[in-house]
């Protein structure tokens, strides 16, 4: 049944992949075929939100249950897929500001704002490796990426409309509407759904490995 | 092969390969749960 789920992902993302290049027109005010890019820097953009939310998710739950140390491995799982979805959201959107701004790097506030946010989260794996106490880490660290249930949404989603910026607010706008073509409003929401999906997937490798590597540690005590 | 086909064909390329190394990790993780 999980291969199964796992084949369709390949045919929905493979699928994404020929929609966003031939079937998506290009859209308008952007030079040549650079909002091809989009179809993944936003999704990609969007998954490390959803990673760092659910390592918070995650945190909270071992704070308030039963110091379950799986949740503790979970979020620092997210928090690392979190991570790398980021860095890509940054490079495919410096490729775009290349191409649209000719600079790879402008200091507009969602580049600045997410590699802040990249910080903060780099912060959280600093501390994994700075405290060796399993128990004191698992506490400490919990306590921090539920913190990031408030830092991640301000800095996704406030500090980059406080003030002016070039960046493309199409599909979360101030005005309250969605200024996106319908067919490539389409291919973003199936990319974006497409990308959950994987993220979740390997989510649940990581914790799973996460929890063999402990089981391991464990015997060689 | 045109721009947008050669792009396309790339990253099919890669997705494919990010997909088979993740079902095969996910055989191995399997197996290693199961020698428990």
């Amino acid at each position: 049944m999980r291969r199964l789920a796992a084949w369709l992902l390949w045919l929905w993302m493979a699928a994404v992949i020929v929609a966003a290049f031939h079937w998506a027109p290009l859209a308008k005010d952007f030079l040549g075929q650079s909002s091809r890019i989009l179809f993944f820097h936003v999704p990609m953009a969007w998954v490390s939100f959803v990673a760092f939310m659910t390592a918070g998710v995650a945190s909270l739950r071992f704070l308030a249950g039963r110091r379950d140390a799986r949740r503790d491995r979970s979020a620092a799982a997210a928090i690392e897929i979190g991570l790398v979805f980021a860095l890509l959201a940054t490079v495919t959107g410096a490729i775009w500001a290349r191409i649209m701004w000719n600079s790879w790097w402008n200091w507009d506030p969602r580049q600045a704002s997410i590699v802040v946010a990249m910080l903060f989260y780099a912060a959280y794996l600093a501390l994994r490796t700075a405290i060796t106490d399993r128990e004191a880490r698992a506490r400490l660290c919990a306590a921090y990426a539920t913190l990031g249930l408030i830092v991640a949404p301000f800095f996704y989603f406030v500090l980059p409309r406080l003030g002016f910026s070039l960046h493309p607010d199409a599909v979360i706008n101030l005005r309250g509407k969605v200024d996106v073509e319908p067919k490539m409003l389409t291919v973003l929401v199936a990319s974006s759904a497409g990308f959950t999906a994987l993220f979740f997937w390997v989510h649940r490798l990581r914790t799973r490995l996460a929890d063999a590597e402990e089981r391991l540690l464990e015997g060689v005590e | 092969m045109g721009g947008p086909t050669w792009v396309t064909a790339v990253n099919l390329v890669i997705w494919t390969g990010i997909f088979l190394y993740l079902l095969r990790l996910e055989r191995r993780v399997n197996d290693l749960e199961r020698d428990r």
